[in-house]
């Protein structure tokens, strides 16, 4: 008993941060979202009912941006999955320099996303950037990709997946690197191609690692801000804000506090019944038997 | 294939290595029309007010504060947490990964409003509070897949032997953790040299910024009147340490995210 | 062994749950000071889960740990003076061999120069001296078993405990190094355990053997005793290799016949046909067909086979069991 009051008390310090950091904020905004509190109270919270709530329920900026956001992140973590699983394949084979390369690769996703957003901007720049240079030196004329809605929107994905492709694929790597080599050995001895043996051996395998990078992409991607802020201040014409952004203008930019509060509690809400909704399908699909060990 | 994996990840990098390269004219001068290299742009940028060190190193101080902290913490708690048995292990550890999980930027206006009512805001080593919370999820979890690869009769052994927690801790446990221990230190400084929205709400002090604040404010009033090239100078110092870490931790970093994906 | 009351380790009516489970069922038992008592069973019989209670590793349910009439059950495993041998050794991966010894003894404050005058000692006496300072990477399971020995008799223990020590080494180096275990640790002052779950370790080990099945004592004595007087099947058929032969002749009672106690001759009780030859070498397996089903019977090797065989044997040997319970019958008891 005495052993076991020991660990709870080592871990209460970090519970205690954790809680101030993570719980608090959510009470504070459900306290906050039945308030008013911007210049027009003089950013003194006054409670006014459900009047935030019912707002953003007629909100049409909200659910565009909420439509707006799930299209962002199931189309780049739908192509980070693709790609990484690609790179991994690759980075699996035991090529020469294998080590720098994984280094190398890793880099885009060590940078601070702001710094590469406006790396992006450069690059998109019209007329100057390297982009609309090159177009033009083929004969085009530039192009500003940053103002109209269909390329501002391809190139936030862009920049994303050229992030965090990385990431996933080493979350990849991890997995294949934990299937057998007889594994594969004995398949290849029954006569299976390349094509086969990833088909029906590697993917099932990889199963549990391709969901947990599904999720936690998919769940960073819901709540993407810096970069959006950054490469295209959600424009043109709100076409790329995503629900973070929106929270931030409205406390930011708007200074009304109290409708920050509910947009960001609903954000939350609606992130957790989708990540929950997909874990449970996970489940289902009987993918917790995660492995427990990278052996 | 190598080469294209290349080019797609270094090029838009090595496009920026140019450009800070560049004088301002040859910047408009159409693509790949050769022009002396300068240094102007890096003189420009480390001579400003602040000089661009100044960020450089408030950034090391809150990543080297955060990591320290972190640490410190997250030891403990992974040990503790390592120890349970039942619903208490199991929930808190869903909590973990649900923290880990949670976009941060959604915490801002709280946090903010914490840090405005204790006066912590413009204060470098304050931000270390937040920035430790926000990794200490990822970091409790990595750490407590670390001590669970531990052989538990390493640590009766020590008991046996007369050692309490925490000589156990520092003579037996912690020292076989080093490898774990790097890389999830690599893993937090990372993000706290990468982190936007918190500092960018907290501080507003010109020669308080961290990393990311001051490189974008360089760049985004430039965007339009283009000295891009002190931007792309100011990109190139900073991610001059980063590409230090990665090359020379790059195993501890792989070996770091592994774990935590396969535990988490 | 003369019992004297208080001296000696002494586990009385032990328990050890596991939530629901019973992971050890009111364990008595003594061993005398400088007696080597095997714990023999199969995986999951309760035999380590009794060794980390006397060191006191995890805490009893209930029952006592006395030691020389001392109680030592709430005592934490550093203030016990116990010391063990792991399966795995359990060396400090980042110390030498040397680092290994000390930290003990420095973290309780012994002063340097006793430290270095006992770990020499140690070295000496195990032949460790040229290795001191490797890591245990850079030793052989050997030698790596010979450190964790030399750790676990360096700090002058009450109590040595052994769990499968032997276990990770191939058998022809545990042949070896039996007759150099049982000089090191037995005959000295302090009672010591060893658990296994090979019965030629324990009998060549052991001065007594407790064997263990599903968390209760089944049997505790000498080999000898174990082998010709078990009292029950499972000690019967545990004990012994190739194992007893279980007959159900009659409806209510079962005979246990070993192999080596079976002839084949010309004359016998039981017709018998034979099937299958092992050879051994120095001895031979027999499998044979009879009415109560295959019976293994060891011989000679170079027994002639009559041409009609059949089975006899003394009937001093015969041990009977109840089929259901598996208690030993009183008939036929020598």
């Amino acid at each position: 008993m005495k052993q076991r009051a020991t660990t709870l008390l080592l871990m209460l310090p970090a519970l205690l941060l954790l809680a101030a950091v993570f719980l608090y904020p959510l009470l504070r905004y459900g306290w906050l979202s039945f308030h008013a509190s911007s210049v027009l109270t003089g950013l003194v919270p006054v409670p006014n009912g459900g009047a935030n709530w019912l707002r953003l329920l007629s909100d049409a900026r909200f659910w565009t941006d909420a439509g707006q956001t799930l299209r962002f992140a199931v189309c780049s973590v739908a192509l980070e999955l693709a790609g990484g699983l690609a790179l991994a394949l690759l980075l699996h084979q035991p090529l020469q320099g294998r080590g720098a390369l994984r280094a190398l690769t890793l880099l885009p996703w060590a940078l601070p996303t702001t710094v590469m957003a406006l790396g992006w901007r450069w690059i998109l720049n019209d007329p100057h950037g390297p982009l609309n240079a090159a177009i033009r030196s083929l004969g085009g004329s530039s192009y500003a990709f940053l103002s109209t809605p269909a390329t501002t929107w391809f190139f936030v994905v862009l920049a994303d997946v050229w992030k965090t492709l990385p990431f996933v694929a080493l979350l990849l790597l991890a997995g294949l690197q934990t299937i057998p080599v007889d594994l594969e050995e004995a398949l290849r001895l029954e006569g299976a191609s390349r094509v086969q043996i990833l088909r029906r051996l590697t993917l099932p395998l990889l199963v549990p690692y391709i969901a947990l990078a599904l999720l936690f992409r998919l769940a960073q991607a819901l709540g993407v801000f810096d970069l959006i802020l950054v490469l295209s201040g959600g424009g043109p014409a709100g076409s790329t804000e995503s629900l973070a952004l929106y929270a931030y203008l409205n406390a930011m930019r708007f200074l009304d506090f109290g409708y920050a509060a509910t947009v960001m509690l609903a954000t939350f809400l609606l992130l957790l019944a989708l990540l929950g909704g997909g874990w449970l399908l996970l489940r289902r699909g009987g993918i917790e038997r995660t492995p427990d060990r990278a052996t | 294939m190598r080469l294209l994996v290349l080019l797609w990840s270094l090029g838009p990098l090595l496009w920026q290595l140019r450009t800070s390269l560049l004088r301002p004219e040859a910047l408009v001068a159409p693509l790949l029309e050769g022009s002396p290299w300068t240094l102007a742009n890096y003189q420009l940028v480390l001579s400003g007010d602040p000089p661009f060190w100044r960020y450089l190193s408030n950034s090391a101080l809150v990543g080297l504060v955060t990591t320290g902290l972190t640490l410190l913490l997250a030891v403990p708690c992974a040990y503790g947490l390592q120890k349970q048995r039942g619903p208490l292990r199991w929930g808190v550890g869903l909590g973990l990964v649900a923290a880990a999980m949670f976009p941060t930027v959604l915490l801002f206006l709280a946090l903010l409003e914490i840090a405005r009512s204790f006066g912590l805001a413009n204060d470098l080593l304050a931000l270390s509070l937040p920035y430790t919370a926000l990794s200490l999820p990822l970091a409790v979890l990595l750490l407590r897949a670390a001590f669970a690869d531990l052989p538990v009769e390493l640590e009766d052994a020590a008991r046996l032997e007369g050692l309490d927690l925490g000589q156990r801790l520092r003579h037996v446990l912690l020292p076989l953790l080093g490898p774990a221990l790097a890389s999830t230190g690599i893993l937090v400084f990372l993000a706290s040299w990468n982190e936007y929205a918190i500092a960018l709400t907290w501080i507003s002090r010109n020669d308080l910024l961290t990393l990311p604040i001051a490189i974008a404010r360089i760049g985004g009033s430039s965007v339009f009147t283009i000295p891009y090239g002190a931007f792309a100078a100011a990109t190139v110092l900073g991610s001059l340490p980063l590409l230090l870490l990665v090359l020379l931790a790059q195993r501890a970093i792989v070996s770091g995210l592994t774990r935590g994906a396969v535990k988490g | 062994m003369n019992l004297t009351p208080a001296a000696g380790l002494e586990l009385r009516q032990l328990c050890r749950d596991l939530g629901e489970r019973r992971l050890l069922d009111r364990l008595d038992l003594k061993v005398a000071p400088g007696e080597c008592l095997a714990l023999l069973g199969p995986s999951g019989c309760g035999k380590s889960t009794t060794l980390r209670l006397v060191a006191g590793l995890d805490p009893a349910s209930a029952g006592k740990v006395l030691l020389d009439g001392e109680d030592l059950t709430d005592r934490g495993p550093g203030e016990r003076q116990v010391a063990m041998v792991f399966q795995s050794y359990a060396l400090y991966p980042h110390l030498s061999v040397e680092g290994n010894l000390a930290l003990g003894l420095k973290v309780r404050g012994v002063p340097v120069r006793e430290r270095q005058r006992r770990i020499e000692a140690i070295l000496d006496l195990l032949q460790l001296q040229e290795l001191r300072l490797r890591r245990p990477a850079q030793l052989s399971g050997g030698q790596r078993q010979r450190v964790a020995l030399a750790r676990a008799l360096l700090r002058q223990p009450r109590i040595v405990l052994l769990d499968e020590p032997m276990s990770n080494l191939d058998a022809q180096l545990r042949e070896e190094l039996r007759p150099e275990l049982r000089r090191l640790l037995c005959g000295r002052e302090q009672p010591v355990i060893y658990v296994t779950h090979d019965q030629q370790e324990a009998v060549g080990m052991a001065d007594r053997i407790a064997l263990l099945e599903g968390g209760r004592l089944q049997q505790v004595g000498s080999p000898r005793e174990l082998y010709a007087d078990p009292a029950n099947r499972f000690v019967a058929s545990f004990l012994g290799r190739p194992a007893i032969n279980l007959l159900a002749m009659e409806p209510h009672r079962q005979l246990g016949l070993r192999p080596e106690h079976l002839r084949l001759g010309d004359d016998g009780a039981v017709a018998a046909r034979l099937q299958r030859r092992e050879w051994w070498g120095h001895q031979q397996l027999l499998w044979l067909d009879t009415p109560w089903g295959t019976v293994r019977v060891l011989t000679a090797p170079e027994t002639p086979l009559p041409t009609e065989p059949r089975l006899s044997w003394q009937r001093q040997h015969e041990l009977w069991f109840d089929p259901r319970s598996g208690e030993r019958l009183a008939h036929g008891r020598i």
